[in-house]
């Protein structure tokens, strides 16, 4: 056990070495870091000069409390979190396929593996301590979006009218819980890269393969669903698995995967999933509430994805440990 | 020290689909021993090498490094180069080795200076591996090899792409590590590459051993191989006459097969061609002289010692080399009981 963890100590040192090297490491952390909380403020600080005494002001919004929740020093924070969450593609995907193929996918392509696991025979070790090491990178990325928001809201608090209060606990909570999570779709990277042995045709699979099925669903959903009566319809209503299928998208990868980030604007999601359902009964029909909040993703816990990442987790790092300890290195 | 058994295949076999890669193939390496592992490419050497390094798992047989079966820790003492040695190539030499210096861990902060001027490539440490020549990545492979001073070396033709000046610096570092106690077992598809450096030699085709034994056994097979020689004389009829003679053709170029010069006349008559054993050559000549036959050329064609090398492990050699297979093993075998 101690050889081993040795060995693992040794892996993690050996990757940080090389993965300090990598140009993609430095750039993400300064579009993350840098780049989105400037851009934060730039938006502030527009709106600050546009709302401010316009007619928006009196009517609906109070401009403090907008740019407090926006570009405080929390607020930027904040948005370091939510907004990769929300974007498409998700900088969190970039950051993980692109940390899976510097760890798992630049070995093969450079057919390291011939003398890595020579140097250490211990497959274990060498996969363990290459996970860690990307687990490890994230999470300093992941940081450094929590600091540098910081950092750059504090900055923001000199022109804007802004300052540092805010839930600062509960918003690192969340930064180390989307950081746990993370480490999912980590292992689901590594293993699409390992098993299908070609880096782009794994960071494909890490982009698109979840919201594929997940898409497919939503089609079949809106479009068929268990509304005709036919017999394969009929059979899953015999089975009482009607109630279970209409569930499954609680149990979606993506809808619990960023979870912990969306909660930081769990008020926003609760107004849209109100407006559409409003929408549905104005129309005479249409779907309810709770389907709605189920296709977003709007009626998920935090235990509860906290769960489901760590069912895809055992089953994704299980499958990438029997890839790799019984690949041959051809 | 020598005598200690640190490398041994027993009885390996790969198979990939239904093609036999490696059929039972047995070796083994003494400490301090230099062994080449010839064949021709696709014989199945560097199949052998990964099975020995833990890369590939054999589907029967077992590997040994040091009296301890492979895949295991014993891996850690040995240094390899399998096939063209790979890095990253935006990393320098230097980081390059300081990687595989942080994976083996336990060395020495100097060591890497030492081993890039152990293979002269103090000068490129820094350059990026990228800009690297074929040579150059060669050396630093074996810099690779050689950094945690390994107790076994396995090198998949450590020469390819290196000048001669390059092959000889190689091989000279290779001798070195040898007189230190190091065991290598080093393949190649050239006998001429290999034959100033192994001690001993095992030859293998279709993924079977051919010849397992010291590397002058394996020269005094191949040096009694046939030739073809082609002869002029200034009266080619009277050549032909004298090479139809039993008495002028002699032992050795019956040995040969030769069925006389008649089926191999060439050059619009001018000149005859003969099979000939190597050592006969000489006598041949002289008998043609004592015959009165004026010759006027005569030269060996489109035989190398490499040619004859390949032959010899295709069955294909006279009949005094036709042990050159089983058989040779099997003297090699007993050899090594004794």
């Amino acid at each position: 056990m101690r050889a081993a963890l040795a060995a693992t100590g040794r892996v993690v040192r050996a990757e940080t070495f090389r993965l300090l090297r990598k140009r993609r490491m430095y750039v993400l952390a300064a579009l993350w870091w840098v780049v989105l909380p400037v851009l934060v403020l730039l938006l502030a600080r527009v709106l600050q000069v546009t709302l401010t005494g316009s007619f928006v002001e009196g009517e609906a919004v109070s401009v403090k409390t907008l740019l407090q929740g926006l570009a405080s020093p929390f607020g930027v924070a904040r948005v370091g979190l939510v907004a990769p969450a929300y974007l498409s593609p998700s900088p969190y995907v970039i950051a993980v396929a692109l940390l899976a193929a510097a760890g798992l996918g630049e070995p093969r392509t450079h057919r390291m593996w011939k003398s890595t696991l020579v140097a250490e025979p211990d497959r274990r070790a060498v996969l363990a301590g290459t996970f860690l090491t990307m687990q490890a990178f994230l999470g300093v990325l992941l940081a450094g979006a929590f600091v540098f928001g910081a950092a750059f809201g504090a900055i923001g608090t000199t022109f804007l009218p802004t300052a540092a209060e805010g839930a600062w606990g509960r918003l690192a909570g969340l930064y180390l819980l989307q950081w746990a999570h993370l480490a999912t779709l980590l292992a689901f990277a590594s293993l699409a890269i390992f098993v299908l042995r070609n880096v782009t045709l794994g960071v494909v699979t890490t982009f698109f393969l979840p919201p594929l099925v997940e898409g497919l669903y939503a089609v079949w959903r809106a479009t068929a669903g268990f509304e005709p009566l036919n017999r394969f319809n009929a059979l899953f209503q015999g089975l009482e698995l009607q109630a279970t299928l209409e569930a499954v998208p609680r149990w979606f990868l993506s809808n619990n995967l960023y979870l912990p980030a969306r909660t930081s604007a769990a008020p926003l999601l609760d107004e849209v999933v109100g407006t559409l359902q409003a929408v549905g009964e104005e129309a005479g029909g249409g779907p309810g509430g709770a389907q709605i909040a189920s296709l977003l993703g709007a009626d998920l816990t935090l235990p509860h994805a906290g769960l489901v990442m760590a069912v895809y987790g055992a089953i994704f790092v299980t499958l990438l440990v029997v890839a790799f300890l019984r690949r041959e290195v051809a | 020290m020598r005598g200690m058994t640190v490398l041994a295949a027993h009885a390996l076999v790969k198979r990939y689909g239904r093609a036999l890669a490696v059929d039972h193939v047995d070796l083994h390496a003494e400490r301090g021993e230099i062994v080449g592992f010839l064949g021709p490419n696709g014989a199945g050497k560097t199949t052998t090498l990964r099975m020995l390094a833990g890369l590939v798992r054999p589907d029967d047989g077992r590997a040994e490094i040091l009296g301890a079966r492979v895949p295991g820790t014993t891996l850690r003492r040995v240094g390899t180069m399998i096939e063209e040695p790979s890095f990253y190539p935006y990393l320098s030499g230097r980081a390059n080795l300081h990687y595989a210096a942080t994976l083996h861990g336990g060395i020495p902060a100097g060591r890497i200076d030492e081993i890039l001027a152990f293979v002269r490539m103090t000068h490129a440490a820094d350059k990026r591996v990228r800009a690297y020549s074929q040579g150059m990545r060669q050396r630093l492979g074996l810099a690779r090899a050689l950094l945690h001073r390994p107790d076994v070396l396995l090198l998949d033709e450590p020469t390819n792409g290196l000048d001669p000046v390059g092959i000889a610096e190689i091989r000279e570092n290779l001798r070195t590590v040898a007189r230190g106690g190091v065991t290598i077992l080093v393949s190649s598809h050239i006998l001429a590459e290999i034959e100033k450096l192994v001690d001993r030699v095992v030859a293998i085709q279709d993924g079977a051993v051919r010849f397992d034994g010291p590397l002058d056994d394996l020269l005094h097979r191949v040096q009694r191989r046939t030739v073809t020689l082609r002869l002029s004389a200034t009266d080619p009829s009277a050549l032909r006459a004298a090479l139809a003679d039993d008495a002028v053709r002699g032992d050795a170029q019956r040995a040969a097969g030769a069925d006389g010069p008649g089926a191999d006349a060439a050059d619009g008559d001018e000149a005859v061609r003969v099979r000939v054993a190597h050592e006969g050559v000489p006598d041949l000549l002289r008998r043609l002289l004592g015959a009165g036959v004026d010759v006027t050329e005569a030269r060996t064609e489109g035989e190398d010692l490499e040619g004859a090398y390949l032959r010899l492990l295709e069955g294909d050699g006279p009949p005094a080399d036709a042990g050159a297979g089983p058989d040779a093993k099997t003297e090699s075998d007993a050899g090594r009981a004794a």
